[in-house]
């Protein structure tokens, strides 16, 4: 379903749309109020870029760094194509401990890979540990954020899914009650996992170590107490010294939720005595991405989601709309470089009003990739024949200026003289809930040449 | 100094009035402004849609008819940053260089060339500024919500001169009006609710006007509010700058 | 070829020509703010709270004072062995833990501009004990607070930490309607006592 359609469907909801649209426009605002408070942001943030523009400029000597480092501290490191190869080494590892229960904090990497339902066929148990990862795995959905994965979901919503699946009381959706429902059973979990997967938010270079940012504790609960710890992350997490996490953890939460810096930063360097810690480094289309001048700067992103609070359009479609791993702005300019065909639609959800690329901690030009896109997928996938066509007759008639002034004459004719019922009929769309302008009896052009004459 | 007024294809044939209040305000100002004949479009339409190839011939239009100006002025930030920004698709000739260093929305450059603050002008009335996006993003013509730095209003400097008119603060500062060209029509309902949204902001804090920098926005808005029958009007910033006292 | 060499020998191949690394520039960010006020502001906006103490005596009476309940108890701090119910030599797994209601750890480096401190395998005994405990107390020197976390890093450069967290405030969720709950999967509150 194309983005637009999606979008459609959310909207039926006016009320719906407003509450889903109040509640990240109060991320975005909090996310201000404290980047407002940082003297110097805007330096912090070309720091930002260029750390990881720097990067990507020599991305195989720094992943070659870090596999030496992590070997050294212990740490087991694989490396994967694609998806598929991920969650083989993922089981692979999983198989030779035997390990039949499983809790992961937040991944977007595993997500992408689809690896719940591959570990799940072979009847492991997976249990997302993060709480709105939580709700949308008993509810059977992806994410719709990646810093809020349940920011669709309404609270009497999460009350339903809580009693029909951990066997709680009503509450009228009480969030500290919930909260606290859902802490005793994830406790649980915890305590009998046999492994444990997490995310990486950053994998420093000159220290062989990996970061994880967590609010809730539940990478560290997972990672300390179960005897296997894997780590996946894309190529791109890398940053090249662990002093330039200073410039990254100062960026990170601000953008997204606007903590100062979120409740856990855990630095992962050496196994637990007696345990086993893997990183396992995926391309998975990354590389692909990284040979397009245009786009490669997409590879910055640190999964802050502070393009997905600002947008105006995903705040009022929802991430669901966007039927892609990544929603919003930054999805949109990722997911075409995997499937064009797939996610043509999206880089044409947007206005281009450009506040996601101001928004973005690294600086990426997330609306000029987005106008690039455009510029593609015209040419390699198939489009519409009409639109096709008008946009071929518009190129012709506005590089012919006396066509161009008679084709005004007649369409300023008809929107004074046609009813307002044939104006609005339903070829136009514009027309639906909009008016359109009366149309002057004379254009610019005409009022111009006559004040000439009179001179 | 020689002024070309480019006048976007949809006020030239739908907002008349937009391009003779630019043409009078600047002549008031004593500016010499020519209105080059053969102009038509900037060719963003066709290259926001994804079609900047079939905008190859109106780019060439554009440069032909303005590469004899000092500056080119033009009531819509989003032409002028089509223009600085997107014309990277044709050779880069002298004059197409000199076209995208010297082309300037209106309140640009009647602030930063003309710097003048006070137009003279007269307009009692509670106005909202709605930010078109292309103008404050990409032209940077005020500060930006989104970033940390000292605040500031092109529009918003003009405007405070103005006799009589009253600014009044939106509740979101500078959120998208949901026009984006095409976007209007392929996006329906995203693209109205944006609208809505943005109207009833100003009719919350007050306004009984909304202003801006770009017709496409304001048409927009006018075409929501017109149809909802809401106590507004719709007037391009030129148009408030050239309401002269009597 | 190995996925190994496949993924690097693509990467070699596509990336883009050498960008240098920018420099940082400390004197940008410098704001003035006052160290201990400006870490106190963040510990208490991240969810914490801030007390003095004179001494790690002063540190377990004014905790015992504030959780009377609490029956499972422990400190890594010098000279309280009186606080502590547990032995953890006596613990065989971590997820004995469970029910710890108190821990008590050294800091020796804090963040004026997010009110983190950082803990260190060497001052934790066991790596999962901050995160378990219900209440977490933390004791840091009012000289060790740094004003961003450049400078944090800068310390920490030579440091051969195995594992080591920036901790600020209790454990928290905000993953039903935006409604912040304190206490989400770690620590239901933290106390920072500066000596």
């Amino acid at each position: 379903m194309s983005h637009s359609k999606a979008a459609t469907i959310f909207n039926k909801d006016e009320n719906k749309v407003n509450w889903h649209d109040k509640a990240l426009w109060f991320v975005r605002h909090k996310r201000d109020k404290s980047v407002h408070t940082v003297k110097g942001w805007e330096e912090l943030r070309n720091l930002g870029h260029g750390i990881k523009a720097h990067t990507l400029s020599n991305l195989d000597n720094y992943l070659i760094q870090f596999e030496e480092n992590a070997k050294k501290n212990g740490v087991q490191v694989h490396w994967a194509v694609d998806g598929e190869e991920h969650n083989k080494i993922v089981h692979q590892i999983l198989k030779a401990h035997q390990a039949k229960k499983v809790v992961k904090s937040k991944s977007m990497l595993t997500e992408e890979c689809h690896l719940n339902p591959y570990l799940e066929a072979d009847g492991i148990e997976v249990i997302d540990s993060d709480l709105g990862e939580r709700i949308v795995q008993l509810a059977k959905e992806p994410p719709s954020h990646i810093v809020l994965p349940a920011i669709h979901k309404t609270k009497e919503e999460v009350d339903a899914l809580f009693q029909e699946h951990l066997g709680t009381k009503p509450c009228n959706g009480d969030p500290q009650y919930l909260t606290g429902e859902a802490r005793k059973h994830l406790r649980e979990k915890f305590i009998q996992a046999d492994a444990a997967i997490t995310g990486v938010n950053f994998a420093i270079a000159d220290t062989g170590g990996i970061v994880v940012c967590t609010n809730e504790g539940n990478a560290d609960m997972g990672a300390h107490l179960a005897p296997v710890h894997i780590a996946c992350m894309g190529v791109e997490k890398l940053i090249p010294k662990q002093t330039h996490l200073g410039v990254f953890l100062r960026l990170l939460a601000r953008s997204a939720t606007g903590q100062h810096i979120t409740t856990y930063s855990s630095h992962f360097k050496k196994p637990l005595k007696g345990s086993e810690m893997h990183i396992v480094i995926v391309d998975n289309g990354r590389t692909e991405q990284l040979s397009r001048p245009d786009f490669r700067a997409s590879l910055h992103c640190i999964r802050c989601g502070a393009c997905m609070n600002t947008c105006p359009i995903y705040r009022r479609s929802g991430g669901h709309s966007y039927d892609a791993t990544i929603p919003g702005p930054i999805g949109s300019i990722l997911s075409p470089g995997k499937d064009l065909k797939k996610h043509s639609s999206l880089p044409f959800a947007s206005t281009l009003c450009g506040s996601c690329s101001d928004v973005c901690p690294v600086k990426i030009d997330i609306h000029s990739q987005l106008y690039k896109w455009r510029q593609l997928i015209t040419k390699e996938t198939p489009q519409p024949i009409i639109k096709k066509t008008s946009m071929k007759m518009m190129g012709n008639l506005f590089s012919k200026p006396l066509q161009f002034e008679k084709v005004g004459k007649v369409a300023r004719w008809s929107l004074r003289n046609l009813p307002k019922g044939v104006i609005n009929s339903k070829p136009n769309v514009w027309g639906k809930e909009r008016d359109l302008p009366l149309g002057p009896t004379e254009s610019f052009d005409e009022w111009y040449k006559k004040r000439k004459k009179n001179e | 100094m020689k002024v070309g007024l480019f006048i976007p294809c949809y006020i030239n044939q739908l907002y008349p009035q937009v391009g003779k209040a630019t043409i009078e305000l600047l002549e008031r100002l004593q500016v010499e402004v020519i209105y080059p004949s053969g102009q038509t479009c900037c060719g963003q339409p066709m290259a926001n849609s994804g079609y900047e190839y079939e905008s190859v011939g109106t780019c060439n239009n554009f440069v032909e008819n303005f590469k004899g100006f000092d500056y080119i002025v033009t009531p819509s930030g989003s032409c002028a940053y089509h223009v600085k920004k997107h014309y990277d698709i044709i050779p880069q000739t002298d004059a197409v260089t000199k076209v995208r260093n010297t082309i300037y929305e209106l309140c640009d450059f009647l602030v930063n060339v003309l710097e003048v603050k006070n137009v003279g002008a007269r307009f009692p009335y509670k106005v909202g500024i709605h930010k078109s996006c292309h103008g404050l993003r990409g032209l940077r013509l005020g500060s930006c919500s989104e970033k940390v730095t000292e605040p500031y209003s092109h529009i918003g400097t003009l405007l405070k001169e103005v006799l009589g008119t009253e600014i009044i603060e939106l509740s979101r500062k500078d959120e998208c009006c949901g026009f984006g060209g095409t976007f209007a029509v392929t996006e329906e309902a995203i693209s109205v609710k944006m609208g809505k949204d943005r109207i009833q902001d100003h009719l919350n804090n007050g306004a009984e006007v909304i202003t801006a920098t770009d017709t496409s926005c304001l048409m927009h808005l006018e075409g929501l509010v017109t149809r909802n029958k809401q106590p507004l009007k719709i007037r391009h910033i030129a148009e408030i700058l050239n309401s002269v006292v009597d | 070829m190995s996925s190994r060499d496949h993924i690097l020998s693509r990467i070699k191949a596509h990336k883009p020509e050498f960008i240098e690394e920018p420099v940082i520039t400390l004197e940008l960010f410098m704001d003035w703010k006052h160290v201990k006020t400006e870490f106190t502001m963040k510990v208490e906006i991240a969810g914490g709270q801030v007390f003095e103490a004179t001494s790690n005596q002063n540190v377990t009476e004014q905790v015992s004072a504030m959780f009377p309940e609490s029956k499972v108890n422990f400190s890594t701090l010098k000279g309280t062995d009186g606080f502590n119910t547990i032995n953890l030599d006596a613990i065989n797994k971590p997820h004995d833990l469970e029910d710890l209601d108190i821990l008590i750890l050294e800091s020796g480096l804090g963040v004026a501009e997010n009110g983190a401190v950082w803990i260190k395998d060497s001052q934790l005994p066991m790596r999962v004990l901050p995160f378990i405990t219900k209440h977490l107390v933390v004791v840091l020197r009012k000289d060790a607070i740094v004003t961003f976390m450049h400078q944090a890093y800068r310390k920490l450069s030579c440091d051969q930490t195995d594992f080591g967290v920036f901790i600020s405030g209790p454990s928290k969720t905000a993953d039903i309607e935006q409604s912040l709950v304190i206490g989400a999967h770690g620590a239901l509150s933290m106390s920072v006592f500066l000596v």
